[in-house]
């Protein structure tokens, strides 16, 4: 089956669809969007620097004609969001998003109602494009770099680039960070947020939130984690006045441990959890913020 | 100027995991219907449009007849309008297809918003279709809209941060949730009025699906094995779970 992933230049992401690729029995082409080397063998490389990838569907729609693509994998991410759905309409292919798994002959899973169930699809025609929910397939290891061939740039929409604003973040970023100390609404305010970046800094961990407390404008959207915030997979994901909504445990599913501190025994995030501390916050953040200090 | 908002009317998302049933395949029936997580981001932010640009704000959903009562909510956040296609499927592909035809009806439009992804099939594909139907660029995850000039300037959630992207002409953009499109709670008065506003009714089309199988959907089996830890003494238990995350490999 003839593959193409296309995905920015970044190691993990292009390993996850690497991964995800040969589950499917299919070795790829890329298209790499960005500028720099383009980790990994493949059969063959495309490139473009475009920054806007909303003005790369047209390209990529004559690309797959043109080399007769049948399986085009994308990350769930803003920029799949951005050529998925387009790129499957101008080409015709059938489009199957967010799939955090593969099985034999051709099937994937996906999650539906936030996670709360998961369907299995057959695919049964070809051009068909997935995108690929982060975090859910190990990045196949790269090796080496593959010499590019530039896109073929066909009339886009013109979207115009202004301004970029990375989030600068202090620390381990969310995605790749070991430990979580995440918060919800039930953290109250924002300046209790500090509560939590003090313990993830003694952890060496990375700062969350739940959409309720991003919401609140209690913490930015980068920190989001769930369904349509961040995915991620650390090893401890430490959920704080978080009830534990199918949306954001959709986010922590790969999570390898979950502690949740919670007042509410009833809260939904302890059926997640392995450990649980049904207390107020404010009074174990503290506390364990102080005793890794002391073990310093 | 005129916005067309898509809303989406779901089963109960705040349904807990463990409460959760399906039924054929689908959320069972005995769930309370309701807007869409973002869909209602998305009315707020043309709510939002409206009111500063005096736009037209056309509320347009795929569905059922029984949805209407639900989707008034839409007009009584302020709305101007409420048309509903009548249709079943699931397709992206055929919902995408009878949005557009609907969208043609509608005369003029200048911008179509939708929400980031719908609360029950949580796929976020439609948007991108419709606008690859209706030859509209498709702008994911945005939180900010405004007028500069000749052009839209929006302002789109990434992964790592923000960006402010510009384009001319028309658009279908998919709305995020920030503080600032947190959906309004209707006024009273606003609620029995839009119970009295009249509502477009358009027959669906069959459109073409896609062929994918859907083999089974199921609820994943959930057991809980939460430890749960002594609170009396929070020195104690701070130091019995530091141990338990080292003993266990996880720290």
């Amino acid at each position: 089956m003839k593959t193409l992933i296309i995905e920015t230049i970044d190691p993990k992401r292009i390993g996850e669809l690497a991964t995800a690729a040969l589950a499917l029995g299919a070795e790829s082409d890329i298209l790499a969007i960005g500028t720099g080397d383009i980790p990994g063998q493949f059969n063959k490389a495309f490139q473009t620097d475009e920054k806007v990838a909303v003005n790369l569907v047209p390209s990529i729609a004559q690309l797959i004609r043109d080399e007769g693509y049948e399986l085009i994998l994308l990350s769930a991410t803003t920029v799949g969001s951005e050529i998925a759905g387009a790129t499957a309409a101008c080409v015709g292919a059938a489009l199957i998003s967010e799939v955090i798994a593969i099985g034999d002959d051709h099937t994937v899973i996906r999650p539906l109602y936030g996670g709360k169930a998961v369907g299995r699809y057959k695919i049964t025609q070809f051009p068909v494009v997935l995108t690929i929910r982060r975090k859910y397939f190990e990045p196949a290891v790269l090796t080496g770099v593959t010499a590019s061939i530039p896109l073929l740039s066909a009339e886009g929409p013109g979207i115009r680039l202004i301004a970029d604003r990375p989030q600068q973040s202090e620390g381990v970023p969310l995605e790749d960070a070991a430990v979580i100390v995440s918060g919800g609404r039930g953290v109250g305010s924002l300046e209790n947020f500090s509560l939590l970046k003090e313990m993830a800094d003694c952890l060496g961990g990375a700062v969350g939130a739940s959409r309720g407390a991003v919401d609140e404008g209690w913490a930015s959207p980068t920190q989001q984690v769930g369904q349509t915030g961040s995915i991620v997979a650390p090893s401890v994901y430490v959920a704080v006045g978080i009830s534990g909504a199918s949306q954001h445990l959709a986010g922590i599913a790969n999570a390898k441990c979950v502690v949740a501190i919670n007042k509410d025994e009833e809260a939904n995030i302890f059926n997640r959890a392995r450990f649980g501390l049904v207390c107020d916050y404010k009074a174990i953040v503290p506390v364990l913020t102080e005793v890794l200090r002391e073990e310093r | 100027m005129h916005i067309v908002v898509l809303a989406k009317v779901v089963p109960d998302y705040e349904v807990p995991a463990r409460d959760f049933e399906l039924q054929q395949f689908r959320a069972h029936s005995r769930y309370t219907r309701m807007l869409g997580l973002y869909d209602e981001n998305a009315i707020e932010t043309g709510v939002q449009l409206k009111e500063k640009y005096n736009a037209k704000l056309s509320i347009l959903s795929y569905g059922k007849e029984d949805d209407i009562p639900i989707l008034r909510k839409a007009v009584a956040m302020g709305g101007d309008s409420l048309i509903l296609v009548s249709g079943i499927s699931d397709d992206p592909y055929v919902i995408a297809s009878n949005l557009k035809m609907a969208i043609a009806s509608l005369g003029e439009i200048d911008l179509v918003l939708a929400g980031q992804q719908s609360a029950d099939m949580d796929r976020g594909v439609v948007p991108g279709i419709l606008a690859q139907m209706l030859e509209y660029p498709f702008i994911p995850r945005i939180r900010k809209i405004e007028i500069m000039g000749e052009d839209w300037k929006v302002e789109q959630q990434h992964e790592s941060g923000s960006r402010e992207l510009a384009f001319s002409g028309k658009g279908v953009l998919s709305i995020t949730s920030i503080p600032e499109n947190v959906p309004r709670i209707p006024a009273v008065r606003a609620i029995f009025a839009a119970k009295k506003k009249p509502v477009e009714k358009l027959s669906g089309i069959s459109g073409i699906a896609m062929n994918i199988d859907e083999i089974s959907v199921e609820v994943p089996k959930m057991e809980s094995i939460c430890e749960f830890l002594p609170v009396t003494d929070m020195r104690e238990t701070a130091k019995i779970l530091l141990s338990r995350l080292r003993e266990e490999r996880y720290l």
